[in-house]
């Protein structure tokens, strides 16, 4: 996937990548796995802020494609052993 | 043992409750007859409480100074955010509305006024 076209992604490509993840992100039954992954996703985007050269953008663009991926998968996953009793940080929360 | 899982038992109890009473639920309010179910209706949000929410929302984010926030501010250009800063901010407002904003319209929304009005002039926002 990554040796393919090394063209740097357009900043729309980016920011729908990031608003992905973070919806991704959200749908996490546990608490500790919804932040841990909306943390990551900020966390990655901020470490690649300042990425000038087009081949290591496109390295990490299609790094993030292929995170977004496993978590979308995982989401389902987990949401098939989801915990019983929320997390204390869920119901004070609302 | 008996005692524990009694103890579990009794200190679930109101945590399952809490759940149960959560206020949105109770503010989608299906069953209140004077307001419509139509898409484009009358029960729209209040266009004082959406501000309110809006500007709150974005108090709480980490990085903005609240004294700073006012209705008409610009994430970027007043506040000093960057463009993924804006996008963290606009899915804090789709959580808070409970809605889904297509990507089109969440990359227009960079600033207060324009966040206030998507959200007013939406149907389904909560």
């Amino acid at each position: 996937m990554s040796c393919v076209a090394p063209s740097a992604p357009s900043r729309a490509e980016i920011l729908s990548l990031f608003r992905s993840l973070l919806r991704t992100a959200q749908k996490f039954s546990d608490y500790n796995i919804r932040e841990y992954a909306k943390r990551r996703a900020i966390d990655g985007f901020r470490l690649n802020r300042d990425v000038s050269d087009p081949s290591m953008a496109s390295w990490a663009y299609s790094e993030g494609k292929s995170q977004l991926e496993v978590a979308k998968r995982q989401a389902v996953v987990y949401s098939l052993y989801a915990p019983k009793v929320k997390s204390v940080m869920d119901v004070k929360s609302r | 043992m008996a005692f524990r899982a009694a103890m579990l038992r009794h200190i679930r109890v109101p945590v399952q409750n809490l759940t149960l009473k959560r206020p949105i639920l109770q503010s989608w309010s299906f069953g209140n007859p004077t307001q419509s179910m139509s898409s484009h209706g009358d029960d729209h949000l209040d266009r004082e409480e959406v501000i309110e929410r809006v500007l709150s929302v974005i108090k709480d984010f980490p990085k903005v100074d609240p004294s700073k926030v006012t209705p008409d501010v610009h994430f970027q250009k007043d506040l000093g955010l960057d463009s993924l800063d804006t996008v963290e901010i606009v899915m804090a407002l789709e959580e808070e509305f409970k809605l889904e904003i297509p990507d089109k319209e969440a990359d227009k929304i960079d600033s207060c006024p324009l966040a206030i009005e998507y959200i007013v002039s939406h149907p389904m926002a909560g």
